[in-house]
């Protein structure tokens, strides 16, 4: 199941890349946010899943798609001039930040305990489902000005969209 | 059970898995195609018109008109299927799949019986077990990747009144869903869990001594906003912009023909048959029997299904009875009516609560 979930995500993340046509990029990146889903399920979070559902691939893609069909331009425009400097600079920054996360993820605390029980071996403890209960305690009891920041930075960033594109207010 | 899933080489709770998705998928398709003739027969008797009634069974049974049932689906089946040479090929196969596969996987979550024991062993009767964590938001979600299908089939039919009609459809279902799910919040909030289970035996009882404990009569406002919603999700008049045919020829599913047209109408049947079971279950307190706390587990079954039947029917009754909006209209209702009333409905609720009502 990781498996089909894991190729599932790589590869609508590669089509995307490499598709010319913008809206099948799009389709395929709304594949890749399903695969990515699909992993949270794994991990026995089916909070995560269910959101990332609703609102990466239910609002957010459909709005990125509703405008691209409004631009009418649906394929990509080939480039002015090939840019080498940027290109490896850009390939430079995935390794480094792809180490990063590597880093991470290898030191991050369930990975150390998964390692360590199965040395000891005995039985890994099955890990307690998420639910919406638990979200809400976590982010209104530990996560509380984290929350609060990122929701005053939202009403600016709404306020300032309404601002732009607002002629007369 | 035992014996049964031995003989078929699976363990108990694989067979019994096995039959619910039998049992509920199949219910789920089978309903939407008769509510095709329902819908015919329906507009028939609201606009004083007979409706279908000339195809007969091996030329002899009438049957109300419900020959035309498989009349229809041989058609569709013997059609040929016709690809336009403008269209993008593959997207163009995929679409009718795309609106198919979350109407009909939408379901899943809903009880639709009370749970029994049987030989020690509990059954539920909902594919997903609740306390699955997914709950209410389930259906919403797979709500949400219902638009795909119509923003599939608009765009690759590659043709100008199918693309404004998708645009149209996504544009009017993103902005409902917000409506809808801040209604769903205070039901939750109310419940305080997110499980339909739950949500369903909160509802049990009796309220002032007279009325079921249904969370229409303790939400009212809540109960508007979501009846509205959903009509607005499943694109049905009065908000199928998706297809105004007065405007756009046929919007979307301008372009398709055979069976890929009948998967994207029966599409919306099923959409509109999972509609009905949510606004049965959030509101009309989904398989519980009023007045009957211990009601047998066939009887709930029951009044499930006749709590499901009869908002299906509102559907096809609103259809028939309100003209369509204006799309405009449309926008301004979802934005400046609707989200206020919701939010109101929210925000009073909380405060009730911390009030120490309930």
């Amino acid at each position: 199941m990781f498996l089909l979930f894991a190729l599932i995500t790589i590869i609508g993340a590669l089509a995307m890349s490499q598709q010319k046509n913008v809206i099948v990029a799009g389709l395929c990146m709304v594949l890749t946010f399903l695969g990515v889903a699909g992993l949270f399920l794994m991990l026995s979070n089916p909070v995560a899943a269910a959101l990332q559902v609703i609102v990466y691939s239910g609002a957010i893609m459909v709005l990125v798609l509703f405008t691209i069909m409004l631009l009418n331009s649906h394929e990509e425009e080939p480039a002015i001039q090939s840019r080498p400097i940027q290109r490896w600079v850009g390939a430079l920054l995935i390794a480094v930040f792809g180490a990063f996360a590597f880093r991470i993820v290898m030191g991050s605390k369930a990975l150390v305990d998964i390692n360590t029980l199965a040395d000891a071996n005995t039985a890994v403890r099955p890990m307690e489902a998420m639910n919406l209960a638990k979200v809400g305690e976590e982010i209104f009891r530990h996560y509380l000005l984290g929350f609060e920041i990122v929701g005053l930075l939202l009403l600016a960033a709404m306020v300032g969209a309404v601002a732009l594109t607002k002629k007369e207010l | 059970m035992e014996s049964v899933a031995h003989s078929i080489g699976l363990s108990a709770v694989m067979t019994w898995t096995l039959l619910k998705v039998l049992i509920v998928f199949g219910s789920v398709m089978g309903v939407s195609s008769l509510w095709t003739w329902v819908e015919r027969r329906g507009s028939a008797m609201l606009q004083d018109r007979i409706g279908p009634n000339r195809a007969l069974l091996f030329g002899r049974w009438q049957l109300l008109g419900l020959p035309q049932l498989v009349a229809d689906g041989l058609k569709f089946f013997f059609k040929e299927d016709q690809v336009p040479p403008h269209v993008t090929k593959r997207l163009y196969w995929i679409a009718p799949m795309l609106a198919f596969v979350p109407a009909l996987i939408g379901f899943a979550v809903i009880p639709f019986g009370r749970s029994f024991s049987y030989q020690g062993a509990l059954y539920h009767l909902s594919i997903l077990e609740p306390g699955n964590g997914m709950g209410m938001l389930y259906p919403l979600a797979i709500g949400a990747v219902a638009v795909y299908g119509i923003l599939v089939a608009a765009w690759s039919s590659n043709n100008k009144w199918a693309i404004l009609g998708g645009m149209r459809a996504s544009a009017q279902m993103v902005s409902y869903e917000i409506s809808m799910g801040l209604a769903v919040l205070a039901i939750f909030m109310k419940v305080g869990g997110y499980d339909p289970g739950e949500i369903i035996t909160e509802q049990a009882g009796v309220l002032w001594k007279v009325l079921p404990n249904w969370f229409i009569f303790r939400q009212p406002l809540g109960f508007l906003v979501f009846f509205v919603c959903m009509f607005a999700e499943t694109n049905r008049l009065p908000f199928d912009f998706a297809e105004g045919e007065s405007e756009i020829v046929a919007g979307f599913h301008t372009e398709f023909g055979s069976m890929k047209f009948a998967l994207l109408a029966l599409a919306e049947y099923a959409h509109m048959t999972t509609a009905s079971a949510l606004i049965a279950t959030v509101y009309f307190g989904g398989w519980s029997v009023p007045f009957m706390p211990e009601a047998p587990v066939l009887l709930t079954i029951l009044f499930f299904l006749i709590k499901l039947l009869f908002f299906m029917w509102v559907f096809v009754w609103v259809r028939w009875t309100l003209p369509r909006f204006r799309y405009d209209q449309l926008m301004f209702l979802g934005w400046k009516v609707l989200l206020p009333i919701s939010m109101v409905n929210l925000i009073g609720n909380a405060w009730w609560m911390t009030r120490g009502g309930h």
